[in-house]
């Protein structure tokens, strides 16, 4: 095959090094040669680039003229720095020129780029759209021959991806049809990849196995914080250089702060600076360092040198995490990647045990494109008015359904340029799309699918300082003037939100459980992982997995503890549902994603039943229901029992109105469509009015689908309520386990009642509960008690005669009382009297629900006759209440 | 008098021997205002005008009166106002007999009104019944009754036993005026204020709460917070202010 490169290139990768070819290389280069377009998913460590980039630099040594010959697209700005060292020292040797732009390319070197552009250009999906924006660049684009996208995985699962491939299309138009490579770590559906890299065109596909290259094991750590520190300590002693991943940012830096003290230790991950994390890769490089503690962002092909082992602190959550992750541990090219993780809990070790089993058989999540998504279609458009200045609809059409993620859009795209128009991006008149003023202003800013969080500083003005920022996406979603939220481990609550976008808070204690959160950085575990979870909980075979002696000793001991309880077990085919103090749990081993859908679904139709708002919080074994002091485990379960599979989706739907989650993604997604500029200024303004305008529209409907595809999953959830219906699974109650007890969970929010006259009939229920009234016996007279509504009997009883005759008087009337006890009565007092009878009447004969009745205002015996005369129970008899009430108001002169 | 609630508006019928249809803060002309601040919606004063002569029709009032911010930008007129303006108070006046008390937003509509329908900013008395914006202190002449009042667009939040039910309604305030608010200090009927919602469907709204504290303006320093009450755009009673603030700082029932 070497025979087929030009001796140049052989001569190049003699003096690399390189005396065999990896297996990666030898199968991929041959199809690039032959101009085929291809998907190399292989793991890291395998030479991936070169596979491209040899036979690239082999056409390029051919081409010649002005123009950029080939584009290198990397999702990350990191990578750019050690592709192009690499590729730097292949193309000098070469003779090929190649050039660096993204965002932080200094101003003179993007115009030595534009006056002399480069052979090979390495760049972000962000600046490929830029470059359309310029007259000069899109004339150097036109002389593309071969395209290739690292880390394609990435890219294909996200927004991002689908812009960039409609980004592909367009510059087919100017380029003519480029050859197409793409570099992939190992997924579980290669060929749904190579759609998103090449629409329909015929590809090859080079598939590297990952899993004979893995060695994989799983230890438990510990329960306790500090004991698990002691764990990871040991085991980095046993390996010259360690990558020591963990999930979080907070966790790095807790681990982080435990470990400096070896002196070789250092943190890594997105939210520190750049020379932060050059400078630790750097030195990690050179030995310096012995251990890096990182999150995903080290995931990526960074090259830091050797790394001896992995270490995964906690369970990687997905497979395909724990196989990029491992992946980076390794000698050289083909050799065996080594890795532990090290558990920190009995889920954490179930999990971990069972995402290994998957690695070393392959069974590697899927990756699920963004279908359709409107609001990048919304961006495309505006970027081709921007390139084209005006042009058809139709030609816009050809060019966006070539992508896999538009294919057939069809109407979607007309309603798409119609909303972009009411926003005034374009102007469209069913045929043309026009840009105006707005869209490159638009377009400079919207450049990238990412969302880019505004931050609002939260100022107490009790301390008069800053205590920290919010996401302006969290405050329109949640925040209004009497909202509590937690940050820095404490609760406040908002006074004002000041022009200019400051939010004044003061100090909240002991305030309700009102605070939604989603952790973005939180990896949600899959419905397949945590049902087999469920079934090692169930089965307590460790045999399929590679569980060391300690780790066993571990599971048997909880198991042990979980038995002893004698409560029933959630596993994959049980389901259980405990009362807790707060609220109920729900054990079921679903995964984060279809727990969601379902937690949703349920609060949705408790808070329709029950007029109360419910709070839920989500993780992939349990849910936790947050419920007024009414409800508990038997009203979740009967729900749960009602449920049918078909109508989780409309419901779900339903259920997400007026909930911070769906505020929060529309919020976004307007802003992709021009209705809200990246830097809006939105105090005095109602957002979350505001927002309404955008139901039943497209924007809305992108919001929905947005969160089906990545925040929910309804097909798990039917599957388990099918489940359920057909007997595979089945529902327990009991009270609160073991299990349920050990709550981590990963997302929070609160649904409302969905009807505006529940919440308001709500709020009266729990006025009169709290009212008082004035109890007297029209028996005996000789008895009377101040009590509140809800203290009230259901039958009232004189505790001095027995008699049931008991008059219930607002505060205010208890003058009357004192005259009804007098011998001899004037008129006016007799009045009253006969009042007082009327009203003990109606209490013997209704009971409680008369003095509910009498308790409300402007309402007294005749009118409270009235109401209970209509037989009207539960919400409708507060309605009545509520009725007459407002009658009153209408009609009193005591304006 | 006795009041009509059209929650429709949300807007208020004061009937007393005249029947005065109360409609506060309109803003006309307010998204340009938001086009500038980086929000972009198509104007909906069409929409807006449209509720407006549906309260007319289902008050049908002897006096149709706008209680301050009729328009938007401070301190100039922008284009749309411009252009929109006369035509909407042309449209209005055809509706019914037109009265404007000022607010702090309508600088330059004088020129759009005529003389007997601009009424004084620090507030005038109406068939008893006292109407101002409410960004100024109330006139002597106003004090000892019931004001009605618009500026501070008053909002509630209904909150159950777990969380915020209902965010941001539009509300109705009535609460007695300190006499300390008026220069004199003459009068021995109390005053009492009822503060009306915004007609303005995207107006940032004003937690009922909080007004108070926010000292947003003469009047609402002058607040008697006990005895306050708090009603919906269509009369519902809610609570007593006080109830709402135990309620909104309520620890959980359990």
């Amino acid at each position: 095959m070497r025979a087929r490169l030009d001796e140049r290139v052989r001569g190049v990768i003699a003096r690399r090094g390189f005396s065999d070819l990896s297996e990666a290389q030898e199968q991929a280069i041959p199809p690039i040669l032959e101009g085929r377009h291809l998907l190399l998913i292989a793991p890291t460590g395998t030479g991936k680039t070169e596979s491209a980039m040899i036979p690239v630099f082999n056409a390029l040594l051919s081409a010649d003229g002005a123009g950029i010959k080939a584009l290198y697209i990397t999702p990350l700005r990191a990578l750019n720095r050690d592709i192009l060292a690499r590729l730097q020292w292949w193309c000098g040797e070469l003779g090929i020129r190649v050039g660096v732009r993204h965002g932080d390319t200094p101003q003179n070197e993007r115009r030595k780029q534009a006056l002399n552009p480069p052979d090979l250009l390495i760049t972000t999906p962000e600046t490929l759209q830029a470059m359309f924006m310029g007259r000069r660049l899109r004339e150097h684009l036109r002389t593309v021959r071969h395209v290739i996208v690292d880390e394609v995985h990435e890219l294909a699962r996200s927004k991002r991806g689908a812009q960039l491939s409609v980004a592909l299309e367009r510059l087919a138009v100017h380029a003519g049809e480029f050859q197409r490579i793409a570099l992939s770590a190992t997924v579980g559906n290669p060929g749904t990849v190579a759609r998103f890299l090449c629409g329909d065109r015929p590809h090859a596909l080079v598939h590297i196995p990952v899993a004979p290259h893995l060695e994989i094991a799983v230890e438990f750590a510990g329960e306790e914080f500090a004991g698990q520190v002691k764990t990871v300590a040991t085991r980095l002693d046993r390996h010259p250089s360690t990558l020591l991943f963990v999930n979080t940012r907070v966790t790095a830096e807790a681990l982080g702060h435990q470990l400096y003290g070896r002196g070789d230790v250092e943190v890594h991950h997105g939210s520190l600076s750049k020379e932060v994390r050059i400078d630790a890769e750097e030195r990690f490089k050179r030995h310096e360092l012995s251990t890096l503690i990182c999150t995903s962002s080290m995931e990526l092909g960074i090259d830091i040198g050797h790394v001896e082992h992995v270490l995964q602190f906690g369970s990687p959550r997905e497979v395909a995490r724990l196989v990029q992750r491992v992946g980076r541990a390794g000698h050289r090219i083909d050799a065996v990647s080594k890795g532990t993780i090290l558990c920190t809990g009995f889920d954490d070790l179930a999990e971990s045990l069972v995402i290994a089993r998957k690695a070393k058989a392959n069974e590697c999540e899927e990756v699920v494109l963004q279908h359709h998504a409107a609001d990048v279609l919304a961006n495309q458009v505006a970027a081709m008015a921007v390139e084209y200045g005006e042009l058809p609809l139709a030609a816009a059409r050809d060019i966006v359904e070539r992508s896999a993620c538009f294919a057939a859009c069809g109407v979607l795209l007309d309603e798409v340029c119609r909303q972009m128009a009411v926003h005034r991006l374009i102007r469209f008149d069913g045929e043309r799309i026009v840009r105006t003023g707005r869209s490159r202003v638009y377009l400079a800013a919207n450049l990238s699918m990412i969302h880019d969080e505004r931050k609002m500083t939260v100022f107490d003005i009790v301390a008069r300082r800053t205590v920290g920022t919010l996401d302006e996406s969290f405050v329109v979603a949640w925040i209004h003037t009497g909202a509590v939220f937690i940050t820095k481990g404490q609760q406040w609550r908002v006074l004002d939100i000041e022009e200019g976008g400051r939010i004044m808070v003061e100090q909240a204690k002991n305030a309700r459980g009102e605070l939604p959160s989603w952790e973005g950085e939180q990896i949600p575990v899959p419905f397949s992982v945590a049902e087999e979870v469920g079934a090692l909980r169930r089965t307590r075979d460790p045999g399929p997995y590679q569980a060391d002696a300690a780790a066993r000793a571990y599971l048997a001991g909880m198991v042990g503890r979980i038995d002893a309880e004698g409560l029933p077990l959630p596993t994959d085919r049980q389901i259980t549902v405990e009362q807790a103090d707060e609220g109920v749990v729900v054990n079921l081993c679903a995964g984060h994603k279809a727990n969601e859908a379902l937690a949703r679904v349920v609060s949705s139709l408790i808070s329709a039943r029950s007029g109360s708002s419910v709070g839920i919080e989500v993780g992939a074994y349990r849910i936790f229901f947050r419920l007024p002091p009414t409800l508990g485990a038997h009203d979740v379960a009967d729900v749960i029992a009602s449920l049918e599979p078909d109508h989780l989706g409309p419901l779900l739907t339903l259920s997400l109105k007026r909930t911070a989650l769906l505020k929060w993604k529309l919020v976004q997604v307007a802003k992709k469509f021009g209705a809200i500029d990246a830097d809006a200024d939105s105090t005095h303004i109602s957002m979350h009015r505001l927002i309404d305008l955008f139901e039943n529209t497209v924007i809305q409907r992108e919001a929905l689908r947005e969160l089906f595809c990545d925040a929910m999953d309804v097909a798990g959830a039917a599957a388990v309520v099918r489940d359920l219906r057909e007997g595979r699974r089945t529902l327990v109650t009991g009270r609160l386990s073991i299990l349920g007890r050990e709550g981590l969970f990963s997302s929070k929010d609160l649904v409302p009642p969905p009807a505006y006259d529940q919440a308001v009939i709500g709020t009266l229920k729990r006025r009169l509960a709290r009212d008082h009234v004035v109890l007297c016996c029209m028996h005996c007279r000789a008895w009377k008690m101040k009590t509140t509504v809800e203290r009230v009997p259901d039958v009232p009883e004189c505790p001095v005669c027995g008699a049931r005759l008991i008059a219930a008087v607002k505060l205010w009337e208890e003058g009357a009382i004192a005259a009804v006890k007098k011998k001899t009565k004037n008129e006016e007092e007799r009045a009253a009297e006969q009042r007082m009878l009327r009203n003990a009447n109606i209490v013997l004969s209704s009971g409680k629900k008369a003095v509910i009745a009498l308790a409300a205002r402007g309402v007294g015996p005749e009118i409270a006759s009235r109401i209970l005369g209509t037989f009207a129970e539960g919400d409708a008899f507060y309605t009545e209440i509520l009725k007459a009430e407002r009658n009153y108001v209408r009609t009193h002169r005591f304006w | 008098m006795n009041p009509v609630f059209l929650p429709e508006g949300p807007a208020l019928v004061v009937e007393g021997r005249l029947r005065v249809l109360v409609v506060a803060d309109l803003h006309f002309g307010a998204e340009a205002e938001f086009a500038r601040r980086g929000v972009h919606i198509p104007s909906n004063s069409a929409g807006r005008m449209e509720r407006v002569r549906s309260c007319v029709e289902a008050a049908d009032p002897d006096l149709l009166l706008l209680l301050g911010d009729v328009k938007h930008s401070i301190p100039f007129t922008n284009r749309q106002e411009l252009r929109e303006l006369p035509a909407i108070l042309a449209a209005l006046r055809r509706l019914a007999e037109l009265r404007v008390a000022p607010g702090n937003h309508d600088a330059g509509l004088e020129r759009f009104l005529a003389d007997d329908e601009l009424l004084p900013k620090d507030g005038a008395v109406i068939d008893g019944t006292g109407y101002l914006h409410g960004h100024t202190a109330p006139a002597a002449s106003l004090e000892g009754r019931l004001l009605v009042v618009g500026h501070h667009h008053p909002v509630v939040h209904l909150h159950d036993d777990v969380g915020c039910a209902l965010r941001a309604q539009p509300a109705y305030l009535l609460a007695e005026i300190d006499g300390a608010c008026f220069a004199c200090g003459a009068s021995t009927a109390p005053t009492r204020a009822l503060f009306v919602p915004a007609f303005f469907e995207l107006a940032g709204g004003l937690d009922v709460t909080t007004i108070r504290a926010s000292r947003m303006s003469p009047l609402s320093r002058c607040i008697r917070e006990e005895g306050a009450e708090v009603f919906l755009s269509d009369g519902t009673y809610i609570d007593s202010l006080e109830g709402l603030k135990r309620t909104a700082g309520e620890s959980p029932a359990r």
